[in-house]
């Protein structure tokens, strides 16, 4: 009895504190716990959307997606070869040390030496060869090559300016868990698996946040978390599934934002086998995919069409490309004319626990019937697929590919997907395409590299590597005591300007 | 008795090891855990996937690679898990006493509801009491516990607000996730308590005792009841390594910290060291609790010997 009584206390205190869990809190449900909170440790978005609110860049990419000062208030070329930083003053890390020209060159040295061997990080800063402290204020990159994309890397992820006594005392395993930034709010705790509180920096540089506390919870289950936005125990959920969109907005309470993200979802076709080999073939499947349709019924609308593998954001995107329009009739007219009978197999690879494009790939097959192929589907588990069933050529004639560009920088896209040789490339080369995508990979003129980026994407759609399927939205669930917070097309949150009724 | 112990943890330290080894094994086939580690954000090139193959000590040989993990538990050390290098002891710590706690509390919660019940049917047999307890059970049994977990969820944490719907902070978190895992427990232990109890209840000491002239109620606490004990706690024994898979499902709904959702998230990410200490510990656990079921025969019945 006194156990029942004990049970009954602490269920009613459990929603007593519910209730009085409001007041200057912001509740964000993210679907992953980063596990770490060191930069050099992670490339998952996950973790940029957490900690962009602790660290901050030499430069900052605003939801705009332009880039904008950060702890560097101005930069500049000063030859091909040597970038040049003046830094912000009077800016403090949480633990109190000052931020200056020696913190910036630890951070790099740091994720150049050793430490940042061990994680994934290292290798998209290669271009630097060091950071020279020029004074307090200042500081040189010297470079090995120009890399176009650098200063849009240096606003994310590993290029986080961390606090050098701090790990040179606490050590690298302590700062994973207990992170220490310049960012508008302070670390206070982690549960692993569970969640992360943050605090307001009074002090913080770039505006005193608008809550006095931030509290990330980890979900993982999309249902629960959409639940727990229903239920007012969170303020904004990321990764709302298409299928539950109605229920946000169905909800007096809630908000539904819906912004484009940097995701595309395509089916690749492989060279190396019969009858995608043949360009009328791969062409003829173009046509025959009818992709306003998927998006219409099966995304509801929250994706846009593409005709190459990158998102309307993306550098490199030419709107005056357009997408294979659906035209069945051309389809069968081109296959026959390549001397594919009717009822031929077209085999489709895709990721079994992916429910929505387990849909797409449906419609697809059944596109492909009505131009008289035959679709035989086949599911992997994702990490399968992406490690050993794409990288060594054992797919069939067209597999899925689902592809962030969070450098919103086509190169980045295409280079990793269509140069000869690369990791995801197993099955097919094309000296012309490896002679444009070099041409611009190492290039400082924005320009001419937009007019070379929209040639390749131009040359891909014509080639029909592949069958660029859409632009997926991504989904945000947001309550309405939320105030000035608009869901960003990068993930990242910057969150000291939202506020909360 | 002590001759009997050493066998059995001798047998259990081998179950451990075999497990450990087929997960170890299985794992490397199952595709490359340097891809994993950039899920969402950017592609890897193929210098950065072989410089973290060689961080992560995947370039060496399996059987290698297997001896140092087996190396670091007998010095008590895990390893460092591949998302961000902490112990994965430490991941383990965190998350074992909240799974402890809800397989503790469901446990309890089934026993609570089952017992009874389970009595109530078998002595009411073809009652309409009894009736409806085996259509609810069956009921019970054929809810997967996912989708259980979920309406739970919306029935009394969205539209009735009386519970957390999910989340690990106290008393009033541990309610809906006990009762998930729980209930699935209970219909299947009422049914096979009332079968066993039945079974009892027709056998001739039973009989004996009732033309002896014993009061009803002591003919069934004390002889029949505690006759029906072995089987239902060999089952719940046996219960608990499905437990340990329903806690997987049900602390993924419910976003418990514990170890289901510590070896998903590791299967996910692929990683190994995570979960090979995962499941190395989940399997000791499920060895250590059958070695105690076996050890708590002999409290029910002294003819069972432990030698």
């Amino acid at each position: 009895m006194k156990q029942f009584r004990t049970v009954l206390i602490s269920a009613a205190l459990g929603v007593l504190s519910v209730a009085s869990a409001q007041g200057s809190t912001l509740t964000v449900a993210t679907a992953q716990d980063p596990q770490s909170w060191d930069p050099i440790d992670t490339f998952l978005v996950a973790w940029g959307t957490v900690a962009h609110n602790i660290f901050d860049g030499l430069i900052i990419r605003g939801p705009d997606l332009k880039l904008h000062p950060g702890l560097a208030t101005s930069w500049k070329y000063t030859t091909p070869k040597t970038l040049r930083f003046t830094l912000r003053q009077g800016v403090k890390f949480h633990d109190g040390e000052p931020f200056n020209a020696a913190a910036v060159k630890f951070t790099f040295d740091r994720l150049l030496g050793p430490e940042g061997k061990k994680g994934p990080q290292q290798a998209n800063y290669s271009a630097i060869k060091e950071v020279r402290v020029i004074n307090p204020t200042t500081v040189e990159f010297v470079l090995t090559d120009s890399d176009p994309v650098l200063l849009t890397k240096l606003s994310g992820y590993g290029a986080m300016i961390v606090p050098p006594k701090y790990i040179k005392e606490k050590g690298d395993a302590y700062f994973d868990t207990h992170p220490v930034g310049t960012g508008p709010f302070k670390f206070v705790s982690y549960e692993s698996a569970q969640s992360l509180k943050l605090t307001a920096n009074k002090d913080s540089w770039s505006g005193v946040p608008k809550v006095n506390n931030l509290t990330f919870r980890f979900i993982e289950e999309p249902a629960t978390r959409v639940a727990e936005l229903q239920a007012g125990r969170v303020d904004i959920a990321t990764g709302i599934p298409v299928a539950q969109a109605a229920t946000i907005k169905g909800n007096s309470n809630l908000t539904l934002q819906a912004v484009s993200s940097p995701t595309v979802q395509a089916l690749r076709l492989n060279f190396a086998h019969a009858p995608t080999s043949d360009l009328r073939v791969r062409q003829a499947l173009n046509y025959a995919v009818d992709r306003d349709a998927i998006i219409k019924s099966i995304l509801q609308g929250y994706a846009t069409p593409i005709s190459s593998l990158q998102s309307s954001k993306s550098f490199g995107f030419d709107p005056a490309l357009t997408a294979y329009p659906y035209d069945p009739a051309k389809a069968r007219q081109l296959l026959a004319a390549a001397g594919v009978k009717p009822g031929t197999t077209i085999g489709v690879d895709f990721i079994g626990t992916d429910a929505v494009f387990r849909e797409v790939a449906q419609a697809i097959a059944g596109f492909f019937q009505a131009v008289g192929l035959k679709a035989d589907l086949k599911t992997y588990e994702t990490n399968t697929f992406y490690s050993d069933i794409i990288p060594k050529n054992k797919t069939s004639n067209g597999y899925q590919m689902g592809w962030g560009g969070w450098t919103f920088d086509f190169d980045n896209t295409a280079y990793l997907l269509y140069h000869s040789k690369q990791f995801w490339n197993p099955d097919f080369t094309d000296k012309k395409l490896d002679a444009l995508l070099e041409s611009q990979h190492n290039l400082a003129d924005q320009q001419k590299r937009l007019v070379i980026l929209r040639t390749i994407a131009r040359y891909t759609h014509d080639q029909a590597i592949d069958i660029p399927l859409y632009n997926q939205q991504d989904l945000w669930g947001v309550s309405k005591r939320v105030q000035g917070f608009t869901a960003p097309s990068d993930s990242l949150l910057h969150l000291q300007n939202v506020s909360v009724k | 008795m002590a001759r009997y112990l050493a066998a059995q943890v001798f047998q259990a330290i081998l179950v451990v090891l075999f497990v450990t080894l087929v997960v170890a094994v299985m794992l490397r086939f199952s595709g490359d855990p340097a891809v994993a580690q950039f899920q969402g954000a950017s592609a890897p090139t193929a210098e950065q996937l072989q410089q973290i193959r060689q961080a992560l000590g995947l370039d060496q040989p399996v059987w290698l690679q297997y001896l140092h993990f087996l190396g670091g538990i007998l010095r008590g050390d895990f390893g460092t898990s591949f998302r961000g290098g902490t112990p994965v002891g430490s991941l383990i710590t965190h998350a074992l006493p909240p799974t402890l706690l809800l397989a503790f509390c469901s446990l309890l919660l089934s026993l609570v509801i089952s017992l009874p019940l389970g009595v109530y049917a078998a002595v009411h047999k073809g009652s309409w009491g009894d009736q409806v307890i085996r259509f609810l059970t069956l009921l019970g049994l054929s809810f997967p516990n996912f989708w259980l977990g979920i309406m739970l969820v919306l029935i009394f944490g969205v539209t009735l607000r009386w519970l957390p719907p999910s989340g690990y902070e106290g008393g009033a978190s541990l309610v809906l996730p006990s009762v998930t895992l729980g209930l699935i427990l209970t219909s299947a232990t009422v049914r096979l308590l009332r079968a066993s109890l039945l079974d009892v209840l027709k056998t001739q000491y039973v009989t004996v005792a009732r033309s002896k002239g014993l009061a009803e109620r002591r003919v069934l606490y004390k002889h029949a009841l505690r006759n029906t004990a072995i089987p239902v706690i060999t089952f719940i024994g046996l219960q608990f390594g499905g437990l340990v898979g329903g806690v997987v499902v049900v602390e993924q709904v419910f976003a418990w910290p514990g170890m289901g959702l510590l070896a998903l998230q590791a299967i996910s990410n692929r990683d190994f060291p995570v979960l090979q200490g995962a499941v190395t510990v989940l399997a000791l656990l499920v060895v250590v609790i059958n070695l105690l079921v076996d050890l708590s025969y002999g409290l029910f019945d002294p003819r069972i010997r432990m030698d």
